[in-house]
């Protein structure tokens, strides 16, 4: 008897308690609530306010409010509020930081997201995708991506009468074209070899078959011979005077002495158009090519993307949130202004049309052999190994081979400490 | 005897006494009240995280919190630290050469500006312009006249057949083409003070020692020095401080390059990479320990010497 | 006139002349070195991007680009901008004046037990990189739920061992006698601060105000990390935001360098005259 009336009960009760749940849960899907969103491009404020307009219109009681901090400042400010417990609802990410923001739980992983269909991972570059990937979980969405290329100055090519750059260039073409257009009578080299990694020797590297980081992020790569090759690729441009040396490349930066037609080429990255457009004097006179084979092909790519903070007080929303902004009509906004390349399938079109001038296709061409940046639990700390080092290598105070041997060695004790 | 003679004298009874009555008490009631909203607010902003400071350089912190105590590890590692030593090498020579050069230009700047001179507004202004001048304009001007190949200086040099160095990249020299920049930009400040000061020397001092025949030079030695010793010593104190924490000039300059870190990283720079780029801030919180206990005993050091040649009224 | 009394005349005017030309060469050659970058400043934000990219440097802009200014006016809100920055500045500039002033007063002309140790207390701030109160300050604007507001601008900024130590100095070359004078005729320590020595330290109050205006106008790392949204930013923050990963219009940000710098050197024109020469010291009675 006693079990029966526990019985009834517990029937009646409980479609009760369901339907109590459920009220709460639809009531305060429609608080108003505002959401945080923390960007660091100053070019990019009308589309992310366009976006937040669009998403606002779908979601009427969720206002989004857009945060722009200037770049610089960008993670100290971001550090310095999760560390007290209030960051940004959604913000951007980077590659060198993304390992630190997500290995300390910072960030909230996508991945009920991506059982509940609700993000499509092969909507993005398989690359993109792993550079956001940690321990197996992803925990940000990839938003707009960057390549490598050869910029050129047409107008000196023409001057010496030397073809322009093309698919069928290795190094030895590149290296042999660099010392024709090299004329110090002119002032002119042929080509700016700064020492920079993302547009310089992280994809060197891995054309010629080396590795800047193990993929289980344990080892370093520098001491491989194939990878020293790959920083030799460099300081023989210096070598041979085709280059301006380092101290004039600290001086003056690369970028000011390819726009003052001081340098005929230089690596440069895809967000290098928006420059070369607005810059009168490089507007009509470069352009760019797929960068030359080593013993293969190989682009670093990077891109920022979207996280959203573990700590938000409306998960739920936020997490709506991200997913249109790694959605396609996102993209499709962002490809509008012309200033980064959208990470989703197929809404690169526009970019590509905002600068018909330059054969920016290139860019996306790479992206069938991309590496991607190479980022690790404490990567400001190696980096910064590695470009004291290989200040010394470009100087000439130490042979490649030696410098590679020195980062590796500090490199893997960094390493070694993160496990 | 008169009232003033007998206060000082119950005064003194008073305090050998021991008791604390009359004047003592109200001016003890007094002092405290004067300082106390100022010493509250510093105390809950600034001298709070200060102690805070000292516990955390006995920690070790991950990037977002997370602190433990790890004893005297921090010290040990500040003091087997081959960067450190460099930079606090390269804070001593640009700090003694600047606050020294910034001195006696903005003394000298000062004299000349606190008269009545045509063109007065119009010249102050134009000392004053370095103060007013974004650092990011102030750092792109400087490259530009310091570059190696392009640059103003090394240009006007070769106009005398001299062949200029490269001020910025080169180890050797690129320190002291930055304390230039220092002393260069502090004028307009040092000057202001310097101006205030020699403002409250009163008049009747310069009229007396002209009825005894002074000239200008012996004005200044005789009578402007002596007379300007607190505001001097003041600007040494503070100039002296924040010549040894100098970090925006190096970060705009050289932040991006390691041509000439070596030679030219100082402390704070340390402390902020420390801090903010290695992610460590218990050792970040080290460092700032000892360059606090540093600039401490510089300035007790000041403290104590000023008895000796500070004038107060 | 006697003519060794007209010689004498003449030698110092001539003398005088001398000193005056003197003066004016020294003045104006140290002039040109301090106006160049100001110069360099305003130029530039009237060139175009590929003139300000070029080496070797372009001085002269071809043609005035007034596009860069509507940029800038245009790319930022300027106006809420100026408004924070000004109420910010302002709030800061009276608190440290008030604050400071009547600390320094206690520390220089009132004896009390304690007085040396907390003097080398709060000149003790002074000796810490300013990044070690980013994290402390922000914690504490938190738990008051100040963050994002006008008030984290202003009140940790209101209290400063810069400012007590400034005045204190100033305060010190001030003879004790006048304290006394007013002592007898019964005046407590409010009193003779307001009225006696506050109206003989104009100048080093003027300083003071001058320092601080300019720090605030400039601050850049707590208001920007204290607030985030737009419509709290300084002009500092503004002008960094021009600053991109990537790509930093140049001719841009000195448009909007020199819109944000102007306020600046009106105060100082208009504050400066305080430094006139001669204030007599009519202190000692007798």
């Amino acid at each position: 008897m006693k079990k029966l009336l526990f019985l009834c009960s517990f029937i009646v009760l409980l479609p009760l308690a369901l339907s109590a749940c459920g009220a709460d849960a639809s009531s305060s899907q429609n608080q108003p609530i505002t959401l945080r969103y923390a960007i660091w491009n100053q070019l990019q404020v009308p589309a992310m306010k366009q976006m937040a307009a669009a998403f606002e219109k779908t979601h009427p009681n969720i206002t989004i409010n857009v945060e722009l901090t200037p770049f610089a400042q960008y993670f100290t400010k971001l550090q310095t509020a999760a560390t007290g417990g209030s960051a940004p609802d959604v913000f951007w990410m980077n590659g060198p930081n993304f390992v630190t923001y997500a290995s300390n739980g910072i960030l909230m992983p996508f991945d009920d997201q991506i059982t509940s269909k609700n993000v499509n991972l092969s909507d993005y570059p398989s690359s993109l995708v792993s550079l956001y990937t940690y321990n197996g979980k992803h925990y940000a969405l990839p938003k707009d991506f960057d390549t490598i290329g050869l910029w050129y100055n047409k107008a000196l090519f023409d001057a010496a009468g030397v073809k322009y750059p093309d698919a069928t260039w290795d190094w030895n073409t590149l290296t042999q074209t660099a010392k024709k257009l090299t004329n110090p009578a002119k002032g002119v080299w042929g080509i700016a070899a700064p020492m920079v990694d993302q547009e310089g020797f992280y994809n060197t590297i891995p054309q010629n078959g080396g590795y800047v980081l193990s993929p289980d992020k344990k080892a370093s790569g520098f001491a491989d011979p194939a990878s020293v090759e790959g920083l030799q690729f460099w300081t023989n441009l210096i070598q041979d005077k085709s280059s301006p040396t380092l101290a004039q490349m600290t001086d003056t930066p690369a970028l000011s002495l390819f726009e003052s037609g001081k340098v005929a080429m230089m690596y440069g990255g895809s967000w290098d158009a928006l420059e070369f457009q607005q810059n009168d004097y490089t507007k009509n006179k470069v352009d760019v090519a797929v960068m030359p084979k080593g013993k293969t092909r190989a682009t670093v790519i990077h891109g920022q993307g979207i996280a959203v903070y573990a700590n938000t007080k409306y998960p739920t929303q936020a997490m709506e949130f991200a997913d249109y902004l790694g959605s396609q009509a996102a993209a499709d906004i962002l490809g509008q202004t012309g200033t980064v390349i959208p990470a989703y399938n197929g809404t690169q079109t526009a970019w590509i049309k905002a600068y018909p001038q330059f054969h920016l296709q290139y860019f996306l061409d790479e992206l069938a052999y991309a590496v991607p940046y190479p980022t690790s639990k404490n990567t400001p700390a190696w980096q910064d190994v590695q470009n004291k080092v290989l200040t010394q290598v470009w100087q000439g105070q130490l042979t490649p081979a030696a410098g590679g041997k020195e980062i590796a060695t500090q490199m893997n004790q960094i390493l070694s400490k993160e496990q | 005897m008169d009232i003033a003679e007998k206060r000082k004298l119950t005064a003194s009874s008073q305090k050998k006494s021991g008791k604390l009555r009359g004047i003592a008490r109200k001016d003890l009631f007094w002092g405290y009240l004067m300082i106390a909203p100022l010493m509250l607010g510093l105390l809950i902003f600034y001298i709070w995280p200060v102690f805070q400071t000292f516990y955390f350089s006995f920690t070790s912190w991950g990037p977002f919190g997370n602190y433990q105590w790890t004893g005297l590890v921090n010290y040990q590692h500040l003091l087997s630290d081959p960067t450190l030593g460099q930079a606090l090498r390269n804070t001593f020579i640009f700090t003694v050469l600047s606050v020294a050069g910034s001195m006696v230009v903005s003394l000298f700047v000062a004299t000349l500006l606190n008269r009545k001179i045509r063109g007065l507004v119009v010249y102050r202004t134009i000392y004053f312009l370095p103060t007013v001048t974004m650092p990011a304009a102030i750092a792109i001007v400087w490259q530009w006249l310091y570059n190696g190949d392009y640059g103003l200086i090394n240009y006007f040099l070769s106009l005398f057949s001299l062949h200029g160095p490269r001020w910025l990249t080169d180890p050797n020299i690129a320190l002291y083409s930055i304390t230039l920049i220092a002393i260069w930009g502090s004028i307009g400040n040092n000057m202001i003070l310097f101006l205030a000061g020699l403002q409250s020397i009163p008049s009747v001092y310069y009229e007396a020692a002209s009825l005894d025949g002074a000239g200008p030079a012996h004005k200044f030695f005789r009578v402007t020095l002596p007379l300007l010793s607190p505001t001097i010593f003041f600007v040494t104190v503070t100039s002296l401080i924040s010549a040894f924490q100098v970090f925006d000039l190096i970060y705009l300059l050289f932040g991006t390059s390691d041509v000439v870190i070596n030679s030219t990283q100082t402390v704070v720079y340390l402390f902020y990479k420390s801090a903010f780029v290695d992610n460590d801030k218990g050792y970040a919180a080290g460092i700032a320990m000892f360059l606090f206990v540093i600039i401490l005993i510089v300035t007790i050091i000041q403290l104590q010497l000023q008895k000796r040649w500070v004038h107060y009224a | 006139m006697p003519k060794s009394l007209e010689i004498t005349v003449q030698a110092t005017r001539r003398s005088k002349l001398l000193g005056s030309v003197l003066t004016h060469a020294i003045l104006i050659i140290g002039g040109i070195v301090f106006i160049v970058p100001f110069m360099w400043m305003i130029l530039t934000s009237f060139k175009s991007l590929s003139e300000s990219m070029l080496v070797p440097p372009v001085i002269f802009p071809a043609i005035l680009h007034w596009s860069n200014y509507a940029s800038a006016l245009t790319t930022l809100p300027f106006v809420q901008f100026y408004e924070n920055t000004v109420l910010m500045t302002i709030g800061r500039t009276v608190g440290q004046l008030v604050f400071c002033s009547l600390a320094a007063y206690a520390f220089a002309r009132i004896e009390f037990p304690g007085r040396n140790l907390l003097f080398l207390l709060t000149l003790s701030v002074l000796m810490i990189p300013s990044y070690v109160f980013l994290l402390p300050q922000y914690m504490i604007m938190k738990n008051l739920g100040w963050l994002n507001s006008v008030q984290a601008l202003i009140v940790p900024g209101l209290f400063s061992s810069f400012g007590t130590f400034l005045l204190r100095q100033y305060f010190m070359s001030l003879p004790l006698e006048l304290d006394e004078a007013a002592k007898i005729d019964g005046a407590n320590h409010l009193q003779i601060y307001w009225h006696v020595i506050l109206p003989l330290v104009k100048p080093a109050l003027i300083a003071l105000a001058i320092f601080t205006i300019l720090w605030s106008w400039n601050d850049l790392m707590w208001p920007l990390v204290v607030n985030s949204s737009s419509d709290k930013m300084t002009l500092s923050v503004g002008l960094a935001t021009l600053q991109g990963e990537y790509f930093t219009n140049f001719p841009v940000l000195m448009a909007g360098a020199v819109l944000a710098t102007w306020p600046m050197l009106l105060m100082f024109i208009c504050l400066q005259r305080y430094f006139v020469e001669g204030i007599a010291l009519t202190g000692s009675k007798g």
